[in-house]
This record gives structure tokens, sequence and C-alpha cells, in this order.
């Protein structure tokens, strides 16, 4: 089945995945999605960064009902959602693998398969459990 | 002594809250006339007015209801927070524009359900909402996680919050879910987002507040027992703050727009969170009260489990919170909510509270709202004489 990346702009790269964020070149705060600001210091000088693809769970919950649209699936089950501590910043993201999870366990980037539209896959970012790095 | 740029509560008056098939107009009417007949006054005693909801309706057409009195009205718009912003317009209106008596209303009347947010709208691209996180429930669930881990507060306390909320609305005439709650219930009931099962969620309904304001000392003319607004403070985020929708958070500080807040209304006040001896603080989830019981200053983090324990939150505690059972037994019309908590506090500190009364005469009450994306407004109630 052809693949596709839900939104390409989250990416620095797809193989292997690491996300696409951006870095003040005033404060250093990174911020994912990339943008063009910064809301930290409100500086301008920011310059698209490659973010860490491992880091520990910093927060987690798994969602039991199914969202409302525009959420997509190919068939509701129980999954995931956390916050990621990559270091430099903070991602939310998919946790897959398992629907219980520890604050500080290590984890790492992968993407994962999100619905089937159309006969493409769409795959979007995910961390699943992995060794400290 | 009262001051002309003194502002107090003369008139207050709610809807039922709960599920609601009529028009929008129709509940925020029934909330003005029923704050208007409690000040003593008339629509045409009313020179300055503010409304706000969250719904599409315009409440400044309100007045094609309540009568073309030619009377400025001004609509705010700000999520949950929208009850506390149009009572601080009020508020400012009355001292900035010379006027004597000013209305305030705020209402709504929300679809079932977790309220279903559009990415667009918060500058967010589609793939947020495609993979499920634009998800309000999530939000709470991730963000009292990480509160429990931080402070070492045991998951049972959530359970404490929601029995207590529904023990206090089982006696409220206006509370919308009534039926007592058991801790254990709580904690075995039905999970929404680990660790919030869903008697720890409040839901979106209908409902409408509606205060009246007056400037002293027309306010003591007014009203045997006018309750003085002696602050209101607006907040929003800085860097550290953790709130809904966010796709990434930073490192370090954590900072929260109800800290500042809180700590912005008790500083104009005069006022230490120790003397407050009635609250009222947003309620979203269980989580959410646990939260903002540190946030606001009134108690320590990590503390907060004890003072359920030791019967604090209750009415004859040391700190009654959430008196008519909160946004857990209320449910959530977001323009209306805020207005809610002041409702409650002013019905307290006059000694004629519509269901559990504090006893021995409360002089200072404090209310907190808080919500999307980012902001906090909180007030100081006291009963000062003339
Ligand atoms: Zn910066």
């Amino acid at each position: 089945m052809a693949v596709r990346i839900v939104d390409e702009t989250l990416f620095a790269s797809t193989d292997p995945p690491t996300l696409r964020g951006s870095r003040c070149e005033a404060c250093g705060a990174h911020v994912f999605p990339a943008i063009g600001s910064c809301p930290m210091c409100a500086g301008v000088d920011v310059a698209p960064v490659a973010l860490p693809d491992h880091g520990v769970v910093w927060s987690w919950t798994t969602q039991h009902f199914a969202p409302k649209p525009p959420f997509r699936t190919d068939g509701f089950e129980p999954f995931s959602i956390g916050y990621v501590d990559l270091g430099p910043v903070i991602v939310e993201g998919w946790l897959v693998g398992r629907t219980q999870w520890t604050i500080g366990e290590p984890v790492r980037l992968v993407l994962a398969h999100a619905w089937t539209d159309d006969g493409e896959a769409v795959h979007t970012f995910a961390f699943e459990p992995g060794d400290a790095q | 002594m009262t001051g002309h740029e003194d502002v107090y509560v003369v008139g207050a008056a709610r809807t039922v809250f709960g599920r609601f098939d009529g028009e929008d107009n129709d509940l925020a009417e029934e909330a003005v006339r029923g704050a208007l007949a409690d000040a003593g006054i008339t629509w045409s005693d009313v020179q300055f007015a503010v409304g706000g909801t969250n719904g599409e309706t315009k409440p400044d057409n309100l007045v094609a209801r309540l009568g073309l009195t030619g009377l400025p009205f001004v609509t705010v718009k700000n999520g949950c927070a929208t009850g506390g912003v149009a009572l601080m317009t009020a508020r400012n209106g009355l001292i900035a524009d010379g006027a004597e008596i000013a209305c305030v209303v705020g209402y709504d009347n929300h679809a079932r359900g977790a309220f279903n947010a559009s990415p667009s709208r918060y500058g967010i691209g589609d793939w947020y909402g495609e993979t499920g996180m634009m998800v309000t429930t999530s939000y709470f669930a991730l963000k009292i996680q990480r509160y429990l881990h931080e402070h070492g507060i045991d998951p049972r306390t959530l359970g404490y919050a929601a029995e207590k909320a529904f023990s206090y609305a089982s006696d409220h005439p206006y509370a919308w879910r009534r039926k007592p709650v058991t801790v254990d219930e709580a904690m075995d009931a039905d999970l929404i987002n680990d660790p919030l099962t869903r008697f720890m969620f409040c839901s979106p309904d209908a409902g409408a507040v509606s205060l009246v304001l007056a400037r002293g000392p027309r306010a003591f003319d007014m009203c045997d027992r006018p309750v003085r607004l002696a602050s209101v403070a607006l907040r929003g985020r800085r860097p550290g703050s953790f709130e809904v929708f966010s796709t990434w958070l930073s490192p370090g500080e954590r900072t929260s727009p109800s800290i500042d807040a809180a700590k912005a209304a008790f500083s104009a006040a005069g006022i230490s969170p120790a003397d407050v001896q009635v609250a009222q603080l947003q309620d979203t989830d269980s989580g959410a009260e646990i939260m903002h019981l540190a946030e606001t200053g009134l108690v320590e983090h990590g503390a907060q489990t004890a003072g359920y324990l030791d019967g604090d939150y209750l009415v004859d505690g040391r700190l009654p919170v959430n008196t008519d059972g909160g946004l857990l037994a209320n449910g959530e019309p977001v323009g209306a909510s805020g207005l809610r908590q002041v409702h409650e506090v002013v019905r307290q500190l006059q000694g004629r509270a519509d269901g559990q009364q504090v006893p021995g005469g409360p002089t200072v009450g404090f209310t907190h709202v808080y919500g999307a994306p980012g902001i906090s407004a909180c007030t100081v109630l006291t009963t000062e004489g003339r």
C-alpha cells in the first residue's frame, strides 16, 4: 500500500524519522512544529532545527473514547497520548505499543499507521518504548 | 467608608443549569430579570450592560426583549474566562463612564458531549485533530497526571474531589447533577482518560447568570447587604504554562495564568489567601480543583489530599470550596460559568446560600476561572460596611 505522511512539515526527515522544530537564535527556545517567531522571548530570529529522536515520557494518558471528527481512524481502539521530554523541548505525540506508561521511561521516535485514506496508508509520528541514549 | 470608586454586587440571579431546549435568549432573559428583581430595579435603571456567551447569539441584542433604553451594551467572548471578563468589563465601565448601575449577564446552551474544537482556530495543522489529539479531556488528564507525579499526590484525591462536588450539589436547587457519588464509585467508574473517570469531568450544558453592580454609596441605598467587588484581575499565559492544545511545552519552571491572576487579585484587594472563608475554583475536572487550590495560593502544593480528608473544603471546614457543586455538578455553560461562581459567593457572604450555607457569617470570598487558550480571571469579594 502506498504511504503518505500526515503532514510533511512536521518532519526534518522521515527515514529515519526526525521531527522538525524551530530554534530561537536569541533565547535558544525550541518549539514544535516549527514557527516563524519565538513565543518565549517574542523574538523573530528563528531557524528550523531537527529535534532529538529519543526522550522520556513526561506525562501520559490513554484515550478511552473515540474523539469526534476530524479524528480519522480505521476502527477505534483506546490509544495513548503523551508528552515526551526530548531535552530542549517537550513534544506531544502518540505513545504506541501499550496503553499503560510510567513517567520517566525512555521512548524513541517512530512512524505509526494512523488511518487508511482511499487505499493510501497515512502515517504519523509516535513514540514507542526504547532505550535511553 | 465606601468611596465612589467602590463597586458592589447588589443583585444576583441564576437559572437552573443542565439541558435546555429553548432559545439561548430565554435563558439570558430569565437571569437578567431575576437579577433586576433581586436588586429591586427595572431595566430602565441600568446604565451600562455587558453580556458574555460563546454561542452564536448576540448578547447585545437582548435589548430587543429587555427594552430599547439606549444604554451601551458590550459583548465579550473569552472562552472559559468569559464570565470573569464580563464582570471586569462592567466594573471598569462603571468607573470609567461615570455610570451608577451596571448589569452583567453570561449564558450558553451547548450541545451534548466534549467540546469539539477546530485545529485551525488554534493555529494548528489538521494533523492534530486527525490524529485524535485535539481533545480537551486528554489535556486535563495529561496535566493532572504530571501534577500528581510531581507533588507525590495520591490519585485517590481525584475521587475525594468528585465526592465533595456531588455532595454539595445534592443540596443545591440550581445544580445539574445532584446525585451523590462515593469515592469508590468515582474511582471505579469508566475511565475517560487515565487517571480521570466519567465522574471526574464536567460536561458542557446550558445556563445563565446575571449580576447587578452599583457604585458605593448608591449600592447601600439599593441593597441591605451589598457585596463589595474588592478586586477583579485577568491574566494571560506566560512562558512555562501548560495549556490545552499545546503541541509542545517548554522544559523548566511551570507558570500559570491562574497563579498570576490570583496573586494580582489578592494584591489589589489587600487581602491574603489565608483570609478567604469561601472559594470557588475552576474544576473542569477533579484534577483542576486540586491544582487550582494550590495555584491560587489557598493551599500548599501537595497538601490538598489532607485537606479533603480533614473536611477542610466542606461547608463547616476551614476553607469551603465550590459550595454549589462547582463545574463538576453544574456543568459548563461557558459564558455563565464564571458568573455562577460569583453568584454563589455573593449568596454565601449575604447569608442566603441556595444550598449549604457556610456558617459563622463569612466576610471574604474568592472566585477563580481558567480556560483556553491560557487565561484566568479571579475576584475577591468582601462584606465591608458602609
Ligand atoms: Zn526566543
